[in-house]
């Protein structure tokens, strides 16, 4: 089929030049590397407004109000964080989430170092073994902790029956009942979870340390330690450094394996900051003072995450 | 305080924190990115000032329960979200998922039915009062004071069922009535009573009539904490603990800690809904045998128990006792009848200051967000109607009590006698809150677990003085005394 313009086509012709001479400037514009990068840069902005930066700020609105589920409130200052420094069971949270964050974060650095070690050497099913050691941190966290659920089960725990039947118990243990048992139980839980996570960046990080300086500190007669000491830390000190403020900042932030285990009991000895504030912003429906709740961990994590920004720019 | 519109604090916190520019030109410039949610716009007026957007049919005449056929054409092609909880007596739920499958089909509604585990409930109701999506939730005891202002008024709607069941249940009007209004159709209250083994108790001396003769001439076993306390410590010594829950779970521990709490006269508040009442001396004294009776009668693990460990613990022969819906005996009566053959239930054991139990009144509300508000009404109407509801309500074998007084003498009641003692249930009930009202500072103390950590910190500590003191303390700061 020919395509041909209407009777008037001619006569609309100069019309046509102003555009041209607009999509001309548009590319001219383009070209520019001033206008260009922010251009592409815009989607992504978006993105971090609408999800990151409106959320936030939001967040901080609420946290100053007493709004309730379903409820508009009124702007009440700072009152909602001067309760929370009263608040015993906040306190306790505060408590528990420095513990929880502290004792587990070096058990799963350790850890995970040295599985590193051992699985950067040679050995059968390498490959295979290396990649079952990331199961805990691949599995979703929900179901994981519905696994642990049921290991830490008070009536029906296989570990309370196992030790029964040996005789070495002679009642159920109360892995998620007992105030310390319970913060206990929960931590093995993570750091089972979140080892692979530093096992697997550190082993990717040994990868990388030059075989040629191993060889020459052996030659010279270092032993083992003093190679890893003084070649292979410093080599992959980087990688800890970054897996380990990731590690603090998630489990600073953790809730879903708390929520899942104990919901914060018994007698709020398993609160974390997380699920202190889903209790109260929307089991209780008060979201301006679990918005509170939530936004006293923002110092923390921001120093934290400035730290670990600062970090990458000079290595970088 | 005064008011300070979001977008003002937005364009001020961003321009005093020195923001990148996209935040500068986001909060100076553009409209915000996404729609507020309406809790966010707090200079505006209440929304409970407004009145609904139309008058609806529950709103202008009493309306007695429709038939299968009578909904209304315009409804056609609609759909329609229904949010419950996770019901404990599964055939209940199927039959209620069925029942709304079926009026959809016939009266052209896509209907879609979540039940949801009970902790996650409330926060998903909190969610769709926010941003919609749902148009029926089911509402645990106060949240239908809790959300008044996003509730469609359903007040002329409830009147009419009560008026052709003879009126509705004591309970209805004692938890569900608010300021002469109903924003949400009441359905049932789901009771609690002690589950026991009657031959080990007979084994321990209780004097247990035949269930028969218990329900015929309406006596059940009456016994105080005390006596329930020393059956107990001798069945324990034989590997029978009583199992109860004390751990953040959302039924079981409120549903002891409460009644145990008021039967020893100790309340939250008195009927200021200020004064707290809770450090009473003779809370304390309580508190302190049961301190003793946890280490001698209860199966300790009970700290971390949640809605579901008493059910499997009583059903593998593990505890003699423990407070429950009838869930227990009609699980039992499929997977384990010699369970059933031995168990009864009875009332809640009384303390000096009587017995009582805690309201679980159960009512369905429509969400103002609702975009499907007259389906919403009539699929209500249609399962008000005697046939659908009594179904649901026989279905559960008195694991509800029905909401209006026809429902009384049902049948189902007499059927199995080891069930009728749940009809005591609600003569007792209390809300949370009492002496005051139930609302938003009772909700938050019952989602804060103020009653039951108090329970726990004692069972914990040994300290009942310390622990009733923290909980007096807590209490104190929600609400105001």
């Amino acid at each position: 089929m020919s395509r041909s313009g209407p009777p008037h086509a001619a006569a609309s012709l100069p019309a046509v030049r102003p555009r041209a001479g607009f999509l001309q400037r548009v590319q001219q514009q383009l070209d520019r590397e001033s206008t260009l990068g922010p251009l592409l840069m815009l989607p992504g902005a978006l993105l971090l407004v609408v999800f990151l930066a409106y959320p936030f700020f939001l967040g901080i609105w609420l946290s100053m109000t007493d709004t309730t589920l379903g409820r508009p409130g009124n702007f009440v200052g700072l009152q909602n964080f001067a309760n929370l420094m009263t608040d015993s069971i906040f306190q306790q949270t505060a408590r528990n989430t420095f513990i929880y964050s502290t004792v587990t974060v070096p058990f799963k650095l350790l850890l995970g170092l040295a599985l590193a070690v051992v699985l950067n050497n040679q050995m059968p099913f390498r490959n295979f073994i290396r990649a079952g050691v990331l199961m805990p941190w691949i599995v979703p966290t929900a179901l994981s902790s519905l696994g642990w659920f049921m290991i830490f089960d008070p009536v029906f725990s296989p570990f309370s029956w196992l030790l029964k039947s040996w005789g070495l118990i002679t009642k159920n243990i109360n892995f998620l009942g007992d105030p310390n048992l319970a913060i206990t139980s929960i931590m093995v839980a993570n750091i089972w979870r979140g080892t692979p996570f530093f096992a697997v960046a550190i082993l990717a990080a040994l990868q990388t340390v030059p075989a040629e300086l191993l060889e020459a500190a052996a030659i010279d007669g270092a032993g083992a330690w003093q190679r890893f000491r003084n070649v292979t830390l410093p080599a992959i000190m980087g990688i800890v450094l970054i897996t380990t403020l990731l590690s603090i900042i998630w489990t600073f932030a953790d809730f879903q394996l708390v929520y899942v285990l104990t919901k914060g009991g018994p007698a709020n000895m398993t609160h974390i900051f997380g699920t202190y504030a889903y209790n109260v912003g929307l089991w209780a429906t008060a979201i301006g003072q679990g918005a509170a709740i939530a936004l006293t961990m923002f110092p923390i994590l921001a120093i934290l995450a400035i730290l670990l920004l600062r970090y990458l720019r000079t290595e970088v | 305080m005064g008011k300070v519109s979001r977008r003002q604090f937005l364009s001020r916190a961003a321009l005093a924190l020195g923001a990148t520019p996209i935040l500068l030109a986001t909060a100076c410039q553009a409209p915000p990115a996404a729609p507020p949610p309406a809790a966010t716009k707090a200079p505006e007026a209440p929304a409970a000032t407004k009145a609904p957007e139309k008058p609806t049919v529950a709103a202008t005449a009493p309306a007695p329960a429709a038939q299968p056929t009578a909904a209304p054409a315009q409804i056609k092609g609609t759909s329609l979200a229904i949010l419950e909880g996770t019901y404990f007596v599964a055939a209940g739920q199927d039959l209620f998922k069925k029942m709304a499958q079926d009026w959809g089909q016939q009266n052209g509604v896509t209907v879609s039915t979540d039940f949801l585990n009970w902790p996650d409930l409330q926060p998903k109701i909190g969610a769709a009062v926010q941003a919609g999506g749902i148009d029926i939730v089911e509402l645990w005891p106060g949240w239908c004071f809790l959300y008044r202002d996003q509730l469609v008024d359903l007040t002329d709607f409830a009147n009419g069922v009560a008026q052709k069941g003879g009126g509705f249940a004591q309970f209805v009007l004692n938890s569900s009535l608010d300021n002469g209004k109903y924003y949400a159709l009441p359905i049932g209250n789901s009771g609690t009573s002690m589950n026991y083994r009657i031959s080990w108790f007979k084994e321990a001396g209780a004097d247990i009539p035949d269930p028969a003769v218990q329900a015929k001439e309406g006596k059940w076993p009456d016994w105080t904490w005390d006596q329930f306390f020393a059956f107990g410590k001798k069945l324990k010594a034989q590997g029978r603990p009583i199992g109860q829950a004390l751990g953040h779970s959302t039924g079981d521990p409120q549903s002891f800690a409460y009644p145990y709490m008021w039967s020893n006269g100790a309340m939250e508040t008195e009927k200021d809904g200020k004064t707290i009442a809770f450090n009473k001396p003779e809370f304390v004294d309580a508190m302190k045998k049961f301190i003793q009776a946890w280490k001698d009668c209860y199966d300790e693990t009970g700290t971390s128990w949640d809605d579901n460990n008493n059910n499997r613990a009583f059903m593998s022969q593990q505890i003699c006792a423990t407070l429950n819906g009838s869930s227990i005996y009609i699980a039992s009566k499929k997977s384990a009848p010699d369970v059933a053959a031995d168990m009864n239930h009875t009332l809640m054991p009384k303390g000096p200051s009587g017995r009582f139990y805690q309201f679980s009144t159960r009512t369905l509300g429509i969400l103002k967000k609702s975009k499907n508000i007259e389906g919403a009404k009539e699929f209500l109407k249609w399962f008000a109607d005697d046939k659908q509801y009594g179904e649901w309500f026989r279905i559960q074998e008195g694991y509800q009590v029905a909401n209006t007084q026809k429902w009384a003498t049902d049948p189902v009641w007499t059927k199995d006698p080891k069930i009728s003692v749940y009809t005591q249930n609600p003569k007792y009930g209390r809300d949370q809150g009492y002496a005051g009202q139930i609302g938003e500072k009772s909700s938050l103390a019952w989602s804060k677990y103020i009653v039951v950590d108090t329970f726990a910190k004692a069972t914990q500590s040994g300290d009942a003085k310390a622990a009733i003191e923290w909980g007096a303390e807590e209490l104190k700061r929600i609400y105001g005394g």
